[in-house]
């Protein structure tokens, strides 16, 4: 069985195509995400807890709401119809995004909090910009932000909800891991579907090593 | 020692934000017919079978997806699907009637099945499919787990709920018998056979499942448990960004003496039997 | 009270947190190239005065110039003129990175060339002793080290104005004495304006021109070492800079520069002779610190004008030195090294003579408000 899981042209192209959607998504998301999150922590404004509860929130929405979401969106009655681009690897990417970006943002935001004043006041003290001083905490506060880009990437590969609903488990152009595990539950085929949840895991496990390996430079 | 200045570091920031966004732009869509599919028929294998021979022969990607029958319409009415594949009579002549789809056009069918545990708790062998319900009803002595999807297969058990005389309202709430599991036919399959229940399957499904399964077909025949399935392109005049061009060409193919041979021995290797039988375009006599 | 426009000025300045008022209407110029200590008890506002000076808090109101310019509450303006100057607080926040990370960190904010920040770290590190820590994590070095990565971090900068809380609270006094050469040699080298907030009394009398006293949230007098030890101009300045007699008096005689007062609780029989100005019939305190009573077993002649004869009360040990409290009619207190005391048998009831000099008393005039 693991064999098969580990030759099979076809599991190899799904992990592939896996991680290369999750992989954009989480990118994407943290390209918005850690720069926003600085944003929100560093400036003072009103409704500042408000937003960050907001935020938090969002941590909780159903994938499948957001697959729902997208799919109105982009259908091709809905009002971005016209990009064509409802069951295609862009469409998870985008459903992703929108699944991750506030669990980014509200750990960013968390993750900054924990940089101690003192260590921001010192770089201030020392002439940091605005800018610089956020590349700065978030060197600092790099293993709670390593976290949240773990937990990140762990939620959209693991993801069903948008996965189906928006990418449509195309074979060869939108099948991810947990579609052709889905699939392959409803097919009967139970130990196809074990296994290739077992990999999932060990993939998220070599990334999760390798991430941290990263943040201990 | 890392010496890189911020300068650097925006280069490569932007860099790595092109490279991305030319990714998820190569992410976009070939040209090929979208069509959604009933699970069941899916769930058989008989897309993967076809799907290559297609493709070969027109020289075009051929995008399935399976989705519930439901839901499946919904893309169509949509305008996300060039054509569907389904297996819901009433329904599809309504989504013709409506205008969302061009032509009904029958391809292929097989006959629903109630199976249940070996035992025949019930005593429901040998009768017709509306009078094993009717006794099930009666006499509640037999679990019966049920889709509760409105899938094919749901809308199928109510028809033959109605053939009965059983208003399906007055099913649902008969009493802990009746369980209802919104779920898809695989998990609906191990479900009634955990609980040594009766349930209403298609019959590719079930072979698929047979061997994880100790439940036995109780019920097979009988005009009501036909199973028709059809393909169904959508209507450009309601969708012209549709390719009904290719659509039609997939209506051809499928009615195509050649592909009709190939879907009536499918199966014949694995399982013994046939799943389908063809129908070449015309509603198979019940 | 502009003497050749400093370089630092605030006035009117006032701050407050909440409720609390840190600052009460504060003003104060520090020129080009002045090493200035601020000194203060805790809670003074020491802290809460460099902060604002940094310009890393906007003060409730007054004003602050830099160079003459007055200095916007708000604005980019700010980050250039405070990168014209260094801060460093009174624990060390190193940044989790290499010690060469953290010392180049506001030379690369500048945008600096690279070439020249590498030149620039390698010769601060052996400045401060560290040339062999480049690689090193800086939160892995002990807290004299990473005092001494902040001060490289600053220095490093060569900034015009050096700002500095308690640079030496926290460490043992080997390294404090090692950030103090560090510091002077900037000062003299650089001609780097300072200003240091401490209330290591012997800390300001050493680096600093000049010394402000900070006292809650006034500044109270600013002068030489020499004034502030030696003329303190309030009671409270003169408990806060080590001056244990202040003695309650009245002038009853000035004659030629010398004044005699008359203190003690009858006010007369005991006068003290001070050289002072001060005409009869001023009421005054005489300050007199107790490193300049002297004591002997026996009344000896000499040019001091003030012997007294005193029975000690009570004898502390401070470290190398004891503190002698004595009973002249008046409460004195004293300091003698550890061996003198020894010699002198000094012990509570025992008798001698305390004796200062007229100079050594500083005469400060005391309101009339009883």
């Amino acid at each position: 069985m693991e064999l098969i899981v580990s030759f099979d042209p076809e599991v190899m192209e799904i992990t592939a195509r896996t991680l290369r959607i999750a992989g954009t998504s989480c990118l994407l998301a943290s390209l918005i995400s850690l720069p926003l999150g600085s944003l929100v922590h560093f400036r003072r404004f009103r409704g500042k807890r408000v937003l960050v509860n907001i935020i938090q929130t969002l941590f909780s929405v159903p994938t499948v709401v957001i697959g729902l979401l997208v799919f109105v969106l982009l259908s091709r009655t809905g009002p971005l119809g016209d990009l064509d681009i409802l069951f295609t690897p862009a469409a998870m990417v985008i459903g992703q995004m929108i699944l991750i970006t506030p669990i980014l943002l509200g750990l960013t935001i968390s993750a900054l909090s924990g940089v101690g004043k003192e260590v921001v006041e010192t770089a201030t003290s020392l002439g940091a910009s605005g800018f610089q001083l956020a590349l700065l905490s978030l060197k600092e506060a790099r293993y709670a932000v390593v976290a949240a880009l773990i937990l990140g990437f762990g939620r959209a590969i693991s993801e069903l909800g948008i996965a189906m609903m928006v990418g449509g488990n195309i074979r060869g152009f939108t099948r991810v891991m947990t579609t052709a595990i889905s699939l392959a539950t409803t097919k009967g085929e139970l130990e196809l579907a074990l296994a290739l949840g077992m990999l999932l895991l060990l993939l998220a496990l070599v990334i999760n090593i390798a991430l941290n390996r990263l943040q201990q430079r | 020692m890392k010496q890189i200045s911020i300068k650097t570091k925006v280069i490569a920031l932007a860099v790595i934000a092109i490279v991305v966004i030319a990714g998820v732009t190569m992410m976009g869509r070939p040209p090929a017919l979208k069509v959604a599919t009933t699970s069941s028929l899916y769930d058989t294998g008989l897309w993967e079978y076809l799907e290559p021979k297609f493709e070969d022969k027109y020289g075009t990607k051929l995008h399935i997806f399976y989705a519930g029958t439901g839901i499946a319409l919904e893309y169509g009415k949509r305008g996300d699907v060039d054509a569907v594949v389904i297996h819901d009579k009433p329904r599809e002549e309504q989504f013709v009637a409506e205008g969302y789809g061009v032509e009904r056009v029958p391809f292929a069918y097989n006959y629903f099945l109630i199976v249940g545990p070996s035992g025949d708790r019930a005593g429901i062998k040998g009768l017709c499919a509306e009078d094993a319900f009717s006794k099930l009803m009666e006499t509640g002595s037999g679990d019966f787990v049920c889709r509760g999807d409105d899938s094919g297969t749901h809308a199928k058990e109510k028809a033959i709920w109605q053939a009965a005389g059983f208003g399906y309202e007055a099913v649902q709430q008969a009493g802990a018998w009746y369980i209802e599991t919104g779920r898809t036919m695989g998990p609906t399959l191990l479900m009634a056979n955990e609980k040594n229940a009766y349930t209403l399957t298609d019959n590719g499904t079930f072979l698929a499942y047979r061997s994880d399964l100790d439940l036995v077909p109780i019920v097979e025949t009988g005009a009501v448990l036909l199973n028709v399935y059809s393909v169904i392109a959508i209507n450009p005049e309601r969708h012209p960004e549709t390719n009904v061009e290719m659509a039609n060409d997939l209506v051809y193919f499928l009615i195509s003496p050649e592909i009709q041979g190939l879907i009536g021995n499918y199966g014949v290797a694995e399982y013994g039997v046939p799943l389908f039988m063809p129908c070449a375009g015309q509603e198979p006599e019940e | 009270m502009r003497p050749s426009s400093p370089l630092i000025e605030v006035a009117r300045l006032s701050h407050s947190y909440g409720d609390k008022e840190i600052l009460k209407g504060l003003d104060l110029g520090i020129a080009r190239g002045e090493v200035f200590a601020l000194i203060g008890p805790t809670g003074a506002g020491k802290t809460t005065l460099l902060r604002i000076m940094d310009l890393l808090e906007i003060p409730s109101s007054g004003e602050i110039y830099f160079d003459g310019q007055r200095v916007p509450r708000s604005g980019k303006q700010r980050l250039a003129i405070r990168r014209r100057m260094s801060f460093i607080h009174q624990k060390p926040q190193v940044f989790n990175a290499s010690v060469y990370d953290n010392v180049a960190c506001g030379l690369n904010w500048r945008g600096e060339a690279r070439n020249k920040i590498v030149a620039k770290v390698d010769c601060i590190l052996e400045t401060v002793g560290l040339e062999g820590y480049k690689n090193r994590n800086a939160r892995t070095l002990s807290g004299g080290e990473a005092q001494r990565v902040a001060l490289a971090r600053s220095l490093v900068l060569q900034p015009e104005v050096l700002l500095l809380d308690e640079p030496t609270a926290n460490l043992d006094p080997v390294s404090a004495t090692k950030i103090e050469e560090l510091l002077s040699t900037a000062a003299r080298q650089r001609n780097t304006t300072m200003i240091m907030a401490t209330h290591d009394m012997s800390q300001g009398q050493q680096l600093a021109d000049r010394i402000g006293v900070l006292l809650d949230g006034r500044l109270v007098q600013t002068g030489n070492a020499g004034d502030i030890f030696r003329s303190p101009q309030s009671t409270e300045v003169a408990h806060f800079v080590g001056v244990e007699n202040i003695i309650g008096g009245i002038v009853i005689a000035n004659d030629e520069g010398v004044a005699t007062i008359s203190v003690g609780d009858d006010h007369h029989g005991i006068g003290i002779q001070a050289v002072s100005g001060c005409p009869a019939g001023q009421q005054v305190y005489a300050c007199i610190r107790p490193e300049d009573v002297t004591l002997t077993p026996m009344l000896y002649q000499s040019s001091a004008r003030n012997s007294f004869q005193a029975r000690v009360t009570r004898v502390t040990y401070l470290g190398p030195l004891s503190r002698v409290e004595m009973d002249c009619g008046f409460r004195l207190i004293g300091l003698v090294t550890r061996i003198s005391a020894e010699e002198l048998n000094l012990q509570a009831g025992h008798e001698l003579y305390a004796t200062f000099k007229a100079t050594a008393v500083h005469l400060m005039e005391r309101k009339s408000r009883q």
